[in-house]
């Protein structure tokens, strides 16, 4: 093979005196297939890069080691540009940090740093003989999108890849859309009517030739990668087969039911938020006495979470009452009051001034509901005042938390996701909001965590500009599909005749990349480019070796690991 | 132990005669009287199945129902080990348990105490009652391999394994090695032509191997001309998976190594990590 | 070229895997806040902690290590979705095997953090070394490295 040429960096002093670099090069030049090796004051000026790629033409070598600063260094940059002169083959150039890794952190031992940087460098070397370059692959991208639940979240992300000029295909569970917002008869903080709040996301989709809606409709069956997922959907009238390019799950959430709570369904007239939603669209809410109870199971220990949208809408009702009914008493009971942010902080005032009493208690002291048969009243230690107070109700609402919908199990089962602790949707944390594990699938709204539906809205806006980021491309290659502008550094690669089939890359993968095909009466794997994200852990978990990853496969780490104490040893 | 003879030739002949089995696999006698294994098709030849010594068939049903047409169907004559090692294959897809049937029967108090064996019957064996296992770590053979500190341990260690001769008759010999290539066998791994073997990359990969796998049969063991106690490498990792992970391989067809499984979940108490700072980084509760 | 033997028993040597994102930046930042090590150790970098073999750290204590280290990105932060919980597990039960033989598990360090957190990098590696140093050799584990052909 032709050879390496080797450049050492002086980095302008920082380097030498601790690395002896003279005799780093005289040392280095007598290793086995190094071509040449030039000393340079630098390698990372405009000038260096002509003066480099003239000394690599010259001497006749078909890769690249650099001796210098660390990859976060300036000759980072560098190595991005030489990979480019050898045929943006990225295993062709090699940084050896002798810098940050060598000389700034072993002053006090320069024989040690220097025979550290000579192994290094050598484990380079041995490195560039084996590491090769992954196959790339290029998927066409299908230019329309799922979106799963039309709910605010589904209806808003629909409606904006419309609008971009994309088909989506809205699934929804139920008959219609609408989602949470329907049951409900007004919405914070605006006080505008449920149904006039849904109106225009709904005309949408009617009017909206590139949405077709699918209703009383699941999904059955997902498999594929981002740009072209095939999908099955299964109603009653039959199943159905997509192939979309992006998939926006907005599934939402359920409301807890506070069974054993507050003798709820014990006792009448105990009601949920939900209930007492209903009675009002119904116009039915009306009492003289109402009493709100807050975090009923939440902020508990099986639910030790806020579920945000509570307090807010115990707020809007209670305010709705007294303004229907200005003699009514209205009494929230609650541990904290949380209403973030300017508007919802005026809400909450605005509460007050409307004559809502306000009553603390402690988590350790719950309130205790009274009554025969339904309820009479409710006895409540006031944490503020240190008095134990009895309140007549006509009626008792419980404000529960939002829970995971139960479908998610299967969904996450079908897109192989994972779910947190209380089953909503994890998100790819912490700097991809919105995206999930896999590329091409998106979360956005109660799915993934509980929120009110203007801030649904948002997310679902914002989960279909991530998914336009796909659909506006025709193809994607499989070597691009990572967040950095480098792309992956490659992607496993399974080595025919070798593998047995024990499905122990498939177990593993966090992105279900591999998956076992039956071939001639065996199975064997299949490492899909587009799912792969280049981590490695399948490598690691092959029995016999046969899935490896071209850019950095096991000889290449071998010969590492056996040049790494080669010149330090003294035995 | 001839009422468990008779009722294992009985059944292996039923099988056949009902042709439930194409073939069965078992030990016999040959025309020598020296037993090995035997593939028996005719109800008439039962009569020289054996069932002792102790004898593992796992590898050798695999490689015949590889080799076979894909309608014939196998039994296996086997004890409890065998059972547990054919478990552990269908799991890494290397069988086909709809093709075989398992003649289990129990092993007798004198075998497993020989192989210090835990669970010396099959799940549901055609013969035998079943009898309680032995402790591996009670007995001195197992339990004076692993005392001593750390020096102790690695000089007691390094003069066993400096016996190998690299005959490979351990990875033959035992049932769920089936790569191949064979990573043993990879001159990037373990050195070629290396006399005395190179002690770390050959045992202790191969042991790493096995740990969520080995079935404890004792082949390995068994199979060794120099009589390294093979067997004390993996019973310590395999006491291990039970205690963190409640796994013992070999015995559920559904459930895959808590080492490849599971990595979303919460890790196993006990684990002490030197963080370099308490990690802010919280993502929604496991 | 070879490390001189002075008055100081000679220092340990360790093999660091880094994973490039948290742990390489880490030893970055270690570096650029001039943090003194021993010149003993040699650093690979990874993908992520999950793609180094137990197989490599085998190899790696056959030819010359005495100590290894796996180091990756907080648990939970993980930018391959947890799969540095792959390598926590997976080298916990090489941690046993390394114990049985008498090698222990204290020679193989399994260490965590984030980017930024450089001077407790260099920490957590001192300590490695402390650790490692009362230790006896593993020259006898060891095949002396002969002129082999093989792999160079």
């Amino acid at each position: 093979m032709p050879g390496v040429i080797a450049f050492l960096c002086r980095c302008c002093g920082e380097i030498e005196p601790t690395v002896d670099l003279p005799a780093l090069r005289e040392r280095i030049g007598r290793e086995e297939g190094v071509a040449a090796v030039e000393l340079r004051d630098t390698l990372c000026l405009p000038e260096d890069r002509a003066a480099i790629l003239k000394a690599f033409e010259e001497s006749g070598a078909d890769r690249i080691l650099l001796a210098a600063c660390s990859p976060y260094g300036k000759v980072g940059n560098v190595v991005a540009k030489l990979s480019a002169a050898c045929g943006n083959d990225r295993s062709r150039v090699r940084l050896i940090d002798i810098r940050e890794g060598c000389a700034w952190i072993h002053r006090g031992d320069p024989a040690g740093a220097t025979a550290k940087a000579c192994d290094l460098m050598r484990m380079g070397l041995g490195f560039m003989r084996h590491g090769k370059q992954s196959a790339d692959a290029v998927v066409s991208v299908r230019p329309e999108c799922l979106v799963v639940g039309a709910g605010s979240a589904g209806l808003a992300a629909a409606g904006s890849i419309a609008r971009a000029g994309y088909p989506v295909h809205l699934v929804e569970r139920g008959a219609a859309g609408g989602g949470m917002v329907k049951l409900l008869s007004h919405v914070y903080p605006t006080d505008a009517g449920a149904e006039e709040r849904l109106a225009p996301y709904l005309e949408a989709i009617a009017e909206n030739p590139l949405i077709t809606f699918h209703g009383k409709t699941r999904v059955a069956a997902a498999t594929g990668y981002a740009g072209d997922f095939k999908i099955r959907l299964a109603s009653e009238k039959g199943e159905k087969n997509l192939r979309v390019g992006t998939v926006i799950l907005a599934t939402g959430a359920g409301v807890w039911l506070p069974r054993g709570l507050y003798r709820y369904g014990e006792l009448k007239e105990i009601l949920t938020l939900m209930e007492l939603e209903r009675r009002q669209r119904e116009g039915k809410a009306a009492a003289k006495r109402t009493v709100f109870i807050q975090c009923v199971g939440a902020r508990c220990p099986e639910r030790p979470y806020c579920a945000t949208i509570c307090c807010p809408s115990s707020i809007k009702n209670a305010v709705l009452l007294r303004k229907a009914d200005p003699d009514a008493e209205v009494t929230i009971l609650h541990r904290d009051i949380m209403t973030p942010g300017h508007i919802l902080e005026r809400y909450y005032r605005s509460a007050l001034e409307a004559g809502v009493r306000f009553i603390r208690f402690a988590e350790a002291q719950p309130p205790v509901v009274l009554g025969e048969g339904r309820v009479g009243r409710v006895e409540v230690f006031d944490a503020i005042s240190g008095l134990t107070r009895e309140i007549e109700a006509d009626q008792v609402i419980l404000s529960t938390p939002l829970v995971a919908n139960a479908d998610n199990a299967k969904l996450a089962e079908l897109f192989h996701l994972p779910l947190d602790g209380y089953g909503f949707f994890r998100e790819d944390y912490p700097l991809h909001p919105l995206e999930t594990r896999q590329a091409g699938v998106f979360i956005c709204g109660s799915a993934r965590w509980p929120v009110a539906s203007g801030e649904a809205v948002t997310q679902g806006e914002g989960a279909a500009m991530k998914a336009l980021s796909i659909l506006g491309r025709k193809e994607i290659s499989a070597l691009s599909m990572s967040r950095l502008p480098e792309g992956k550094l490659g992607h496993a690669r399974i080595e025919d005749g070798s593998c047995s089939g024990c499905g122990n890359c498939v177990a593993v993968c966090p992105y279900g990349a591999c998956a076992l095909q039956p071939v001639g009466g065996v199975f064997v794997s299949r490492a899909n480019k587009m799912r792969c994200r280049a981590c490695g852990s399948c490598t690691s978990v092959c029995p016999n070796g046969t899935v490896q990853m071209p850019e950095h496969n096991a000889r290449a780490v071998g010969a590492m690991i056996r040049r790494a104490f080669a010149e330090g040893d003294a035995r | 132990m001839l009422e468990l003879l008779n009722t294992i030739r009985e059944k292996a002949q039923t099988l056949l005669a009902e042709r439930r089995a194409d073939g069965v696999l078992c030990l016999g006698g040959n025309r020598f009287n020296v037993v090995q294994p035997r593939l028996l098709h005719k109800p008439e030849e039962v009569g020289s199945l054996e069932i002792a010594p102790k004898w593992n068939l796992a590898k050798l049903a695999m490689q015949m129902l590889r080799a076979a047409e894909k309608s014939y169907r196998l039994a296996v004559v086997c004890r409890g080990c065998d059972e547990r090692a054919l478990l552990e294959l269908g799991k890494r897809n290397q069988i086909d348990a709809s093709r075989m049937t398992i003649l289990g029967y129990t092993c007798s108090r004198e075998q497993a105490e020989s192989c210090l064996c835990a669970r010396p019957y099959p799940e549901n064996p055609a013969a035998g009652e079943k009898i309680a296992g032995v402790d591996p770590f009670a007995d001195p053979r197992l339990s004076g391999l692993l005392t001593g500190d750390d020096g102790e341990r690695m000089a007691r260690w390094t003069s066993l394994l400096r016996r190998c001769l690299k005959c490979y008759g351990c990875r033959n010999a035992c049932p769920i090695c089936v790569c191949t290539p064979c990573k043993l066998e990879d001159d990037l791994w373990v050195e070629r032509a290396a006399v005395p073997t190179e002690m770390i990359p050959y045992h202790l990969i191969r042991a790493f191997h096995l740990s969520d796998t080995c079935v404890a049969c004792g082949a390995c063991q068994d199979a060794c001309p120099v009589g390294i106690p093979l067997m004390a490498l993996q019973l310590v990792m395999r006491r291990k998976l039970l205690e963190r992970y409640g796994y013992e391989a070999g015995l559920q067809a559904d459930r895959k190594s808590p080492l490849l499984m599971d990595f979303d979940h919460a890790l196993p108490a006990g684990l002490t990590l030197p963080a370099w700072t308490v990690s802010s980084e919280v993502s929604h509760e496991r | 070229m070879n490390s001189q033997m002075t008055d100081k028993t000679p220092s340990p040597r360790v093999l660091v895997f880094a994973c490039r994102w948290c742990a390489l930046v880490g030893a970055d930042a270690a570096g650029r806040g001039k943090a003194e090590l021993p010149a003993s150790f040699r650093l690979i970098p990874v993908e992520c902690a999950s793609m180094v073999e137990p197989d490599s750290v085998l190899r790696a204590f056959a030819s010359g290590a005495d100590g290894v280290a796996v180091m990756g990105c907080h648990l939970g932060g993980c930018r391959f979705n947890d799969a540095n919980h792959v390598a926590v597990k997976r080298m916990e039960a090489l941690g046993d095997l390394l114990d049985t033989v008498g090698i222990g598990r204290r020679r193989l360090l399994l260490s965590f953090g984030t980017a930024h957190e450089g001077r407790q990098f260099a920490e957590v590696l001192e300590a490695f070394f402390r650790e490692l140093a009362p230790l006896s050799s593993l020259a006898a584990w060891q095949k002396p490295l002969l002129n082999q052909p093989s792999f160079r």
